[in-house]
C-alpha cells in the first residue's frame, strides 16, 4: 500500500499537471513541491531522480521501500503505485 | 459467456488541439465520444509557454491555459478523456477496433489526432546527457537553470519563443542556427532582437557534439559551415528545437496509408485509407502546424464523422 507520494513540479510544466491528474484519477494524495516557490529543493528533487527535469515523483509505500518515476510515465507510475 | 465490448460512437486518439477541437463538436451533437491521450492533455500546445497567434485573445495565452480551457470545453459537452495509448487500429465488422493500454474498445468511427514529437538531433552525447543537461522542454526544465548559460539549437518559432522563455532563467543563451537565415516569424525574429543582452544568435552553425564531464554537459561542439571553424560553446544545459515527427509509430503495420514522412495521407474529407477512420492536426500529411489550423482541422473532421454516421447529415453545403 502506498503511504505517501511528494511530487515535485514548477509552475509551467505541463507533465506535472498530468501526473498530478493521473494520481487524481486513482484517488491518490500528494504533497507537492514546487521548486519555483522552493528553489532550495532542486537539489533534492535532483539527487532523487539524477536529472535536471521535473516532474519527480517519489511514491513510498507502508515498508518503507520507495519508487521514483522521472517525467510522466502512465506505466511506471502504475506500478509504482499498485 | 464471452466479455461485453466497449462500444462507442467515436474514439478519438489523442487529446490535443485537433482532438479537443472535435470532440466539442461531436459531444454538442450527442456523439458519444471518448478520447486516449498517453502524454499530456493538450499536446504540444501544452508544454509551449505562449501562444501570440491563437485567435481570440488579445495579448496572446499561455499554453498551458489554451488546453485547459480546449479540455474543459470538451469535457463540459461529455467528452471522456481516458489516460492511455492506443497501440493498434483495425476493421472489426463493421466497427474498429481499438487495441490499447486499458483494453480493447470499438468504435463506429476513429479520429487519429496524435500529434507528433521533438525531433532529436541524433549526435553524440545527446542520449548521454538527456534529462542530464539536454532538454526538449523550456517550460518543463527552464527553472533548473538559474543563472546558468544555455545553448539552444533550432532557428525556428519554437527555438526563438523558447529562448525569450530561457531568458527569465539563464544569464545568456547561444543560439546556434543551421542555416544562413532563421525559420522564425519575423514578428518573433524581431522579439528576440530585444533580447540582445541575453541572447547571442550564432548562424551557419551546426551542432556536432554534446560533451560532458561527470556526469554533466559542460560544452556544446559545433561547425561554422562557411568557415569550418570549429567552435566550442560552454553551456551548462542545451535545449533543442529542431522541429516535430509524426507519432504514426503505432501504426506502421496498419493498413492506414502514410506518406514518405510518416503523416497521415487523407481525403479532402480528412479520411484516411481506413474506411470510417479520420485524421487531424499535426499528424496529418498536409497539414500546417498551428494551433489554429489543428482545432480548424478538428472541427472539421467531426463534421466529417458525423456524415460517415449519418450520411444525411449536413456539412454546410
Amino acid at each position: 500500500m502506498v503511504k505517501n507520494i511528494t511530487i515535485f513540479t514548477t509552475n509551467t510544466c505541463a507533465y506535472c499537471v498530468m501526473v498530478k491528474k493521473y494520481l487524481g484519477s486513482k484517488n491518490m494524495t500528494y504533497e507537492e513541491v514546487n521548486l519555483d516557490d522552493q528553489p532550495e529543493r532542486q537539489a533534492e528533487a535532483f539527487k532523487l531522480s539524477g536529472a535536471l527535469t521535473v516532474p519527480v515523483t517519489l511514491i513510498t509505500r507502508d515498508d518503507d521501500t520507495q519508487d521514483v518515476v522521472v517525467g510522466y510515465n502512465l506505466s511506471k507510475l502504475a506500478s509504482a503505485i499498485a | 459467456m464471452g466479455t461485453k465490448k466497449e462500444i462507442h460512437d467515436v474514439v478519438m486518439v489523442g487529446a490535443g488541439p485537433a482532438a479537443l477541437s472535435a470532440a466539442i463538436y461531436t459531444t454538442r451533437e450527442d456523439i458519444d465520444t471518448v478520447l486516449f491521450e498517453k502524454g499530456v492533455i493538450g499536446g504540444l500546445a501544452a508544454v509551449t509557454d505562449w501562444v501570440d497567434n491563437y485567435p481570440g485573445f488579445i495579448k496572446g495565452v499561455a499554453g498551458l491555459e489554451l488546453s485547459d480551457s480546449l479540455q474543459k470545453q470538451a469535457e463540459r459537452f461529455g467528452a471522456d478523456i481516458r489516460l492511455g495509448e492506443v497501440t493498434k487500429i483495425e476493421v472489426d465488422g463493421k466497427l474498429k477496433k481499438l487495441t490499447t493500454s486499458e483494453g480493447d474498445i470499438y468504435a463506429k468511427a476513429v479520429l487519429i489526432a496524435t500529434g507528433s514529437d521533438y525531433r532529436k538531433l541524433g549526435i553524440p552525447g545527446e542520449e548521454t546527457f538527456y534529462g542530464k543537461g539536454v532538454h526538449y522542454c523550456a517550460t518543463c526544465d527552464g527553472a533548473f537553470y538559474r543563472e546558468k548559460k544555455l545553448v539552444v539549437v533550432g532557428g525556428g518559432n519554437s527555438a526563438v519563443q523558447e529562448s525569450i522563455f530561457l531568458t527569465k532563467f539563464a544569464t545568456h543563451i547561444d543560439l546556434l542556427v543551421r542555416g544562413d537565415s532563421m525559420r522564425a516569424s519575423e514578428i518573433l525574429q524581431h522579439e528576440l532582437a530585444k533580447h540582445k543582452d541575453k541572447i547571442t544568435v550564432h548562424m551557419n552553425t551546426v551542432t556536432n557534439e554534446i560533451v560532458g564531464e561527470n556526469g554533466k554537459v559542460v560544452k556544446v561542439l559545433a561547425k561554422n559551415v562557411k568557415t569550418g571553424k570549429i567552435i566550442s560553446y560552454k553551456t551548462d544545459g542545451v535545449f533543442v528545437f529542431i522541429g516535430l515527427i509524426p507519432n504514426t509509430q503505432f501504426l506502421k503495420d496498419s493498413k492506414i496509408e502514410l506518406d514518405n514522412i510518416g503523416m497521415i495521407k487523407t481525403k479532402s474529407n480528412m479520411e484516411t485509407s481506413m474506411d470510417g477512420v479520420f485524421a487531424a492536426g499535426d499528424v496529418r500529411s498536409g497539414a500546417t502546424m498551428q494551433i489554429a489550423s489543428a482545432t480548424g482541422e478538428g472541427a472539421t473532421a467531426a463534421l466529417m464523422i458525423r456524415k460517415y454516421m449519418d450520411p444525411h447529415a449536413s456539412t454546410g453545403y
